[in-house]
């Protein structure tokens, strides 16, 4: 057996299972999607894009992702730098801290925020105790509380993937910087940051893939009234079991990604290539 | 370009002192090289004299201001690193251009120029669109030169920049650091393990030792007048051997510890180390010479021959022509010159 075709056999379990988990589910959803009761239709789509309400969930669904992604970004990158800045044993300690989210249950996590962020919760209490905010202030089921509860989740993606980055960043890069005049600041925005672009890029595409694809978090954060696409698609397939328009809400969520996605990756590649 | 003074910098990491008390003046225009082993703390002092290190205790003064407290960027310093540090996500003329840019020293067309002209200095002007990873190990050591000049400095710093090039590019860029010293007058602090490098691109030559300077001076006075065993035996890898030097039946007299004899005129008598360059002694059959060994070890270095003697249990190194060969395990006789022997007091 030549080398090529024992590569083939080692790829095949993976592309099996690929095949069933992925492609098989894929396909049915586009079949069902375009399925109506008198053959192939495209009714599911029209009377989304139609739909002012909907176009409403698809736009905040994008609107709060991208809020996610640029926060998780904002906190992430200054976050892995000093990560990867500290001596290896407090390193460990940040990284137990940052992925500390990703190993308690969801429901726990979003019931915990819950409790602090309700009308009589811990912070808006302390909020209105120090006179910042009025009687009638509140923070659950807002779009606030969507992105707190969401950023807290991915903030150990975003931050992971610069970390990767940002430790094969030489610090003496930073010195040199130091000693051309800039001041620590400078030498951050002007070296480490254009450097760790690749990393910030693919967090990016981690936190943002991930957000617009979550629903639980959302829908008990955010209420009935705050719907997102994918709260909005387990709607449709449990209290309406309408499948054929869950299906259709699923192909625009998954081409949405995709057509948002695909330039970001492309920029990506072409700036740790050029 | 201005003076540089040092005054009793200490430096610790933890509980370990690494410079113990360094006192330097180094004048305007001067280019000084810290030579010493690697951990004696000369890299150490240079990030202290960049600001890149803080001092336990001492000042740092440049042009007359005490910067001790001063970061980096308020030092008006470049520095030349080992590894370069060229900027990756820039182009060459962008690496150039990066003092002038975060110092804000002329306008756009004045800092084009200057690049052009520092870039011209080391004859890469038609590199200057390039990344640095397209360029070679030496082309990437002319940029970081071009770099560190173009701002004009007061001091330059620069922390064993040819160390990582070949034997060739060494030695021209050697030349190429000297005739731009020369042309700018920078004030230049020079790190380097290498005896060879110090000697012949430097002014002044700091001989640092275990965080102490061991000796200093112009190179031709370090080089002939080493004053401490270490001294003479870093600078010209001289051969050091015990003895005891006295007034014999036959004239003043230095005996080995296997109870050879050589006569000395110089030095007190007692104990002493006898400093012996590998150059100033030539082998020849035993019984002619000085001092009689066994060779231990013959290197065959093209244009000549390194032996290993052993004399009196010590290893000595000779340097001599390849006219005659002796094997090794031969005994043979050392040739020396009496007055090209040093008495250094026992360490």
């Amino acid at each position: 057996m030549n080398d090529r075709a024992e590569n083939t056999l080692l790829v095949l379990p993976g592309l099996a299972l690929l095949a069933l988990a992925f492609f098989v589910p894929i396909t049915q959803m586009l079949i069902l999607s375009v399925s109506g009761d008198d053959g192939p239709t495209l009714a599911h789509f029209t009377r989304f894009l139609g739909d002012p309400y909907y176009l409403g969930v698809l736009w905040r669904t994008v609107r709060l992702s991208v809020l996610i992604t640029l926060i998780c970004a904002a906190i992430g990158f200054p976050l892995a730098y000093i990560m990867a800045r500290v001596g290896p044993r407090l390193r460990l300690w940040l990284i137990v801290l940052v992925i500390l989210p990703l190993m308690t249950s969801v429901v726990v996590r979003t019931f915990g925020w819950m409790v602090l962020l309700s009308r009589s919760g811990l912070i808006p209490d302390m909020l209105r105790d120090l006179g910042l905010v009025g009687r009638n202030f509140a923070i659950m089921q807002t779009e606030t509380a969507i992105v707190i509860g969401m950023v807290q989740v991915l903030l150990p993606f975003m931050t992971l993937s610069i970390l990767g980055i940002v430790t094969r960043i030489d610090p003496r890069l930073e010195e040199a910087a130091r000693t051309m005049g800039c001041s620590f600041l400078q030498s951050l925005r002007t070296v480490v940051l254009p450097l760790a672009v690749p990393g910030i890029i693919a967090g990016s595409l981690l936190v943002f893939t991930l957000s617009a694809s979550s629903f639980v978090t959302p829908n008990l954060l955010g209420g009935a009234r705050i719907q997102v696409l994918a709260a909005s698609i387990y709607r449709s397939v449990t209290q309406t079991l309408d499948w054929p328009f869950a299906a259709a809400q699923a192909v625009i969520l998954f081409v949405g990604i995709l057509l948002i996605l695909v330039p970001y990756a492309r920029l990506a590649g072409g700036r740790s290539n050029g | 370009m201005a003076d540089v003074r040092l005054t009793q910098i200490k430096k610790s990491f933890g509980q370990v002192e690494v410079l113990h008390g360094i006192t330097l003046d180094i004048v305007s225009g001067e280019f000084i090289s810290l030579l010493g082993a690697s951990g004696c703390g000369k890299t150490t002092l240079l990030r202290i004299v960049a600001g890149l290190e803080g001092v336990t205790s001492g000042t740092v003064e440049i042009a007359g201001r005490d910067v001790t407290e001063l970061p980096p960027e308020k030092r008006d310093i470049s520095m030349m690193f080992q590894s370069y540090a060229l900027l990756p996500h820039l182009s060459v003329s962008e690496n150039v251009r990066f003092p002038l840019r975060m110092r804000k020293i002329g306008s756009r067309d004045e800092q084009a120029e200057k690049v052009r002209d520092a870039l011209e200095t080391v004859q890469l002007g038609h590199l200057a669109d390039r990344k640095p990873r397209q360029l070679s190990g030496g082309q990437q050591q002319r940029v970081a030169l071009a770099r560190a000049i173009v701002s004009r400095p007061q001091v330059l710093l620069l922390d064993e920049p040819l160390s990582n090039l070949d034997a060739r590019l060494r030695e021209d860029m050697q030349v190429e650091l000297i005739e731009i010293h020369k042309r700018l007058g920078l004030t230049s602090i020079f790190v380097t393990h290498d005896q060879e490098e110090a000697l012949s691109l430097s002014d002044r030559v700091v001989l640092l030792n275990g965080g102490k300077v061991e000796q200093e001076g112009a190179p031709s006075e370090i080089y002939s007048n080493p004053a401490t065993g270490f001294a003479s035996n870093f600078l010209g890898a001289a051969n050091l051997l015990p003895a005891t030097l006295s007034q014999t039946s036959g004239g003043r007299a230095a005996k080995l510890e296997d109870g050879q004899v050589i006569p000395i005129e110089a030095g007190e008598d007692g104990d002493v180390t006898l400093s012996l360059r590998q150059e100033d002694a030539t082998l020849c059959a035993d019984g002619e010479g000085a001092l009689s060994g066994v060779v231990a070890a013959r290197i065959y270095l093209g244009a000549r021959n390194r032996y290993v003697v052993k004399v009196a249990g010590h290893e000595v190194r000779v340097l001599t022509g390849t006219e005659d060969v002796f094997e090794s395990g031969t005994r043979v006789g050392l040739k020396i010159d009496p007055a090209r022997v040093r008495v250094l007091p026992r360490d």
